[in-house]
């Protein structure tokens, strides 16, 4: 294995837990609704995915119950901001909170427990080729499962009838409450969708990345994921090269820590949020005045009967 | 004996009257111990360790102690933490972080009639000790171990952030390669945090990308040491507790904290009256850490860790014995001199050897 | 049948007596539930959460102290998003404000200076903490780069630059190279107001800017400027009111006090510089501003409110032997109440036969 190949494979690794949550997330936001809970629901999916692949002994089962566990936080957010119309920011803030006390409840007695990770597989042949083979198909389910997360959100954001009715919930709520589209519904879905996305990169922490218990273990990546969907202005594929290009930049830095680039530690450590803000100017220079996000973002919708 | 369920019930709802007044009288005279721990218990690194430590005083002191514990306090909120600790009648505080030392200090004078330990410092005061385990005697011999265990003769260390603490503990581990073999070389990554798994094991993933077959770590989680098992042909050493689970192949051995005894020895002293400010420092022969099993190791290694290990124990050995030369070729000091326990805890300059800027 | 909201056009005056029991009476319901089922007493635990902290002069005087940068913070923040200005870096604008005051402490150590030295700590704080908010603002205007990511991911490169300082040029000298500064001469802390506790000039600065800032907001033209350009931005346009300038006014404003706030933290209750010197104000303040409806005294009500979850959450800790999750379960519990409080006195809920189209 090539220094580059290596190199490659832990980015794929650091930026899958990324891709995944901001996926959730653009969907989320397109629909209208700003939640600003990802990390809580990121670590209630790492917590309970955990818990319950070494209560079950089954790492699937942790999976499936860590997108759940996402997924039942996300509707208490939904409960609040479209059952009560409550303000979506301090609601989704005040998510990361419960969301990070509740991980700690839930994975107090496995703190310290060991677990066998999920390994990678193996596509037969294809594996073999020399340098792409490693790369592209020897990898674990996560990986591939993020691109076809974003390849799946773009297409039904852009190709589908239900994609455009949730981005017009987005784009002007009150009209596509008057062409009668149900849109708290189309929101409630959009909502545990995210809330899905964020359990499974949780699971993607607890059970691949480092398979282990600790509280706190998410260390802010939700935050960052936030962040790329601004980055991506809203769209999929974009999220991706952010996920990446934020994942990417994490592992050089360590590597030129590595090979004895001789910055301080601080340097190096600031260089791949200072890097994201210039990519972002330069992005938004070169199209001259960018997409500004969702119109109805953050804004609650009171239906009038 | 032969007690029915029913006698049973009958007694304790007998005694329940006599037994609460007993465990408030107990509460009265027990002495009551605070700790102010600078992470979440569930961590499972520092303050996991001294969570273990206040859990094994409760249980050889009984119900001569309680314990009050408070986790995640910042230092702003330090002052206000400590003191309500004191208001609900604390009379010992353990503050387990350096970043508590200075208002430790403040809070100490505020409150003479109360004892204060904390665990790093510089100072002692009338009312406050300072205390801390020497990791740096099990570093060396980690040193040593990587040393033999290395064919590529490079050693990669996760590290925090450079606080003395974390460089003089780089350097024990060079110091103990250098006995082995002088032509080893240390590549050192910061993650710039004391907790973030994700990290950790990126970190451990460039440093054998880049040719580093043992891997030190100064992080509490067990990912580099996974990471380490998970590649194959490199071993590592845990951190903080046995972590030998986490890695059957790779393991080497771990540094274990263990303040247990520490905690029951000062909750003692103060409850005979004999508790006197004291700047402790204690090695390997103290018991306030401990080295694993030693595993995946050849019998020669083994018995070389053991002897090296049981002489730093003995204080026969020491890892700062003269000459010490800096990175940047200035002499520390010369043969037949060693480092002040100051000195040692002061350091901010690497040794040779020992490939990183220094911020 | 099914359930409707609709928005209220005045609150009627048996609501107005009846809301402050609904908001204190449903998070406290809520609470006694929690509490029996952690296995504890209720009317103990109540006593100790929200009764303690503000029992006698100490706690109270604790509250103040614990709320004055989350007020300071917020007020700034409010009027960010009054003007839809998605301003989240506050914790990036406390961090420098901290280091820019901690600066002069630190370079004056050891001279005898005037009383000048602590006017000219804030103002430099408040400085650094508006400069640092430009750049997120300056990139909107100038190059359309979405504020939320750019204040985002200042935050971490004030944490890492306050951390190379405290590490390398500010180090304490005689500090076994520990990362922090000197602890500040007395002329560079903050005097204290009373005996027996910490408040001290601080919580009246806080106070003082409460006021100013309702005053700006209700009173003044560039406060309807502000709540123009958020709520209708082509009619502002159509005022003439240039949108560019006023999101480097709210910027710059808030990041002073942001700013100012850090300044304040680090020459009152800290008295040093450490990378530590935030938990977290920078962000708990977004919810301050928004729990206080984007208004300046409802930010101090608000401010004071979490301020006593946090105190409360340390005290079941300390008195319950609660752990620390599950004090921050509860306060995220008891925010969703008060949320949801305040949407019920923002609509009415009614049942309606469901009308068949």
């Amino acid at each position: 294995m090539t220094l580059l190949e290596a190199i490659i494979l832990t980015v794929i690794t650091a930026s899958t837990p990324l891709l995944i949550a901001a996926i959730g997330e653009l969907v989320v936001e397109r629909a209208g609704v700003l939640n600003l809970g990802v990390e809580g629901m990121m670590i209630i999916g790492a917590a309970a995915g955990i818990a319950a692949a070494i209560t079950t002994g089954n790492s699937w089962f942790g999976v499936l119950v860590a997108i759940l566990a996402g997924m039942a936080l996300s509707l208490v957010f939904a409960a609040l901001v479209l059952g009560l119309a409550a303000n979506q920011v301090a609601a989704g803030l005040a998510l990361a909170i419960l969301g990070l006390g509740l991980s700690g409840v839930i994975g107090a007695p496995f703190v310290g427990v060991q677990r066998e990770g999920i390994g990678k597989i193996e596509i037969p042949v294809l594996s073999d080729i020399p340098f792409i083979g490693e790369i592209l198909f020897h990898q674990d389910l996560f990986v591939y499962a993020s691109v076809a997360l974003t390849a799946g959100v773009w297409w039904f954001l852009t190709r589908t009838r239900a994609g455009l009715v949730l981005r017009a919930c987005g784009e002007n709520h009150a009209a596509a409450h008057a062409l009668g589209y149900r849109v708290l519904r189309i929101r409630l879905l959009a909502i545990l969708f995210g809330g899905g996305c964020a359990g499974l990169a949780g699971a993607y922490l607890s059970l691949v990345y480092t398979p282990f218990w600790t509280s706190g273990m998410t260390s802010g990546r939700g935050w960052i994921a936030l962040a790329i969907v601004v980055f991506a202005s809203w769209l999929p594929w974009r999220a991706a090269v952010g996920a990446y290009l934020f994942g990417g930049l994490t592992i050089l830095q360590l590597h030129a820590q590595s090979a004895g680039v001789p910055l301080p530690s601080q340097v190096m450590a600031a260089l791949p949020y200072l890097l994201t803000i210039i990519v972002l100017v330069v992005i938004m220079r070169a199209r001259r005045g960018g997409a500004a996000g969702p119109a109805c973002l953050g804004t609650p919708f009171v239906p009038d009967r | 004996m032969n007690i029915t369920r029913r006698q049973t019930l009958t007694g304790a709802s007998a005694l329940a009257g006599t037994a609460i007044g007993a465990e408030q009288a107990a509460a009265q005279s027990a002495l009551n111990v605070g700790f102010i721990l600078i992470g979440p218990v569930g961590d499972f690194g520092w303050s996991t360790m001294h969570d273990v430590g206040r859990r094994r005083m409760e249980s050889v002191l009984g119900n001569r102690v309680t314990s009050t514990q408070v986790e995640a306090v910042a230092p702003p909120d330090f002052d206000r933490v400590a003191t309500q600790l004191v208001r609900t009648g604390c009379r010992l505080i353990f503050t387990t972080s350096f970043s508590y030392f200075a208002p430790t200090q403040r809070v100490a004078a505020a409150n003479p009639n109360v004892m204060w330990e904390s665990a790093t410092g510089t100072a002692t005061a009338a009312n406050l000790a300072i205390y801390n385990a020497r990791f740096y005697e099990g570093r060396y011999v980690q040193g040593v171990i990587a040393a033999r265990k290395s064919r590529s003769k490079t050693i990669g260390y996760v590290a925090t952030f450079p606080v003395p603490e974390v460089i003089h503990a780089i350097n024990t581990v060079m110091r103990g390669a250098w006995s082995v073999d002088p032509s080893i070389r240390i590549r050192v990554v910061w993650i710039s945090a004391w907790f973030n798994p994700g990290r950790e094991a990126d970190a451990a993933r460039a440093l054998i990308d880049q040719g580093c077959d043992v891997i030190c770590q100064h992080t509490d989680s067990p990912a580099p040491l996974q990471l380490a098992e998970q590649r194959g042909n490199v071993f590592g050493f845990g951190q903080a507790s046995d972590m030998t689970r986490f890695a059957p192949r790779a393991h080497l051995t771990s540094s274990i904290n263990s303040w247990g005894d520490y905690y029951v020895s000062r909750a003692r002293a103060v409850l005979d009256g004999s508790w006197r400010p004291a700047d402790t420092w204690g090695g390997l022969g103290s018991g306030m850490f401990s080295l694993a099993a030693f595993t995946n190791m050849t019998p020669e290694e083994v018995s070389e860790a053991t002897r090296i290990r049981d002489a730093l124990a003995a204080g026969t050995l020491h890892p700062f014995d003269g000459p010490i030369t800096r990175a940047d070729g200035t002499l520390v000091i010369p043969a037949g001199q060693r480092l002040t326990d100051d000195q040692i805890r002061a350091q901010n300059y690497f040794y040779q050897g020992i490939d990183v800027a220094m911020p | 049948m099914r359930l409707v909201m609709e928005k209220r056009s005045e609150t009627p005056l048996w609501l107005m007596v009846v809301s402050p029991l609904i908001a204190v009476g449903l998070p406290v319901l809520a609470a006694i539930i929690m509490f029996t089922l952690l296995g504890k007493d209720p009317a103990r635990a109540l006593y100790v959460y929200f009764i303690d902290p503000i029992s006698d002069s100490w706690g109270l005087q604790e509250v103040a102290v614990k709320a004055t940068p989350l007020v300071l913070i917020a007020l700034g923040l409010a009027v960010c998003y009054r003007a839809n200005v998605w301003n989240i870096g506050a914790e990036g604008q406390f961090l420098l404000g901290a280091m820019a005051g901690g600066w002069l402490a630190v370079i004056t150590h050891g001279s005898t200076q005037g009383p000048w030295l602590l006017p000219a700590m804030m103002m430099l704080g408040a400085l650094a903490g508006a400069c640092w908010a430009l750049i997120p603002g300056v990139l909107r205007t100038r190059f359309g780069a979405n504020e939320i990511l750019t204040s985002l991911m200042l935050v971490y490169v004030a944490e890492y630059l306050l951390d190379y300082l405290v590490r390398g040029p500010w180090r304490d000298p005689g500090g076994f190279n520990m990362p922090q500064t000197v602890i500040f001469e007395p002329e560079a802390v903050l005097p204290l107001l009373m005996e027996g506790g910490r408040l001290n000039i601080g919580t009246p600065i806080m106070l003082v800017m409460v006021v100013a800032f309702a005053i700006l907001m209700g009173r003044t033209l560039k406060g309807f400027e502000i709540r123009l350009v958020g709520e209708a931005p082509r009619a502002a346009r159509f005022a003439g009111f240039s949108e560019k300038g006023l999101v480097l006014t709210v910027f710059a404003i808030s990041g002073a006090l942001a700013g100012l706030a850090g300044m304040l933290e680090a020459a009152g209750t800290v008295k040093q510089l450490q990378p530590g010197i935030s938990p977290g104000y920078g962000f708990t303040a977004i919810i301050v501003a928004f729990l206080g409806r984007l208004n300046p005294v409802g930010c101090l009500v608000a401010g004071i409110f979490i301020a006593i979850t946090f105190i409360g959450g340390e005290n079941a800790q300390i008195m319950l032997r609660l752990p620390l999750d599950a004090t921050r379960v509860l306060q995220g519990l008891l925010l969703f109440f008060v949320l949801a409080c305040d949407s019920l006195l923002l609509y009415r809920f009614r049942f309606v036969r469901e009308a068949r189209a």
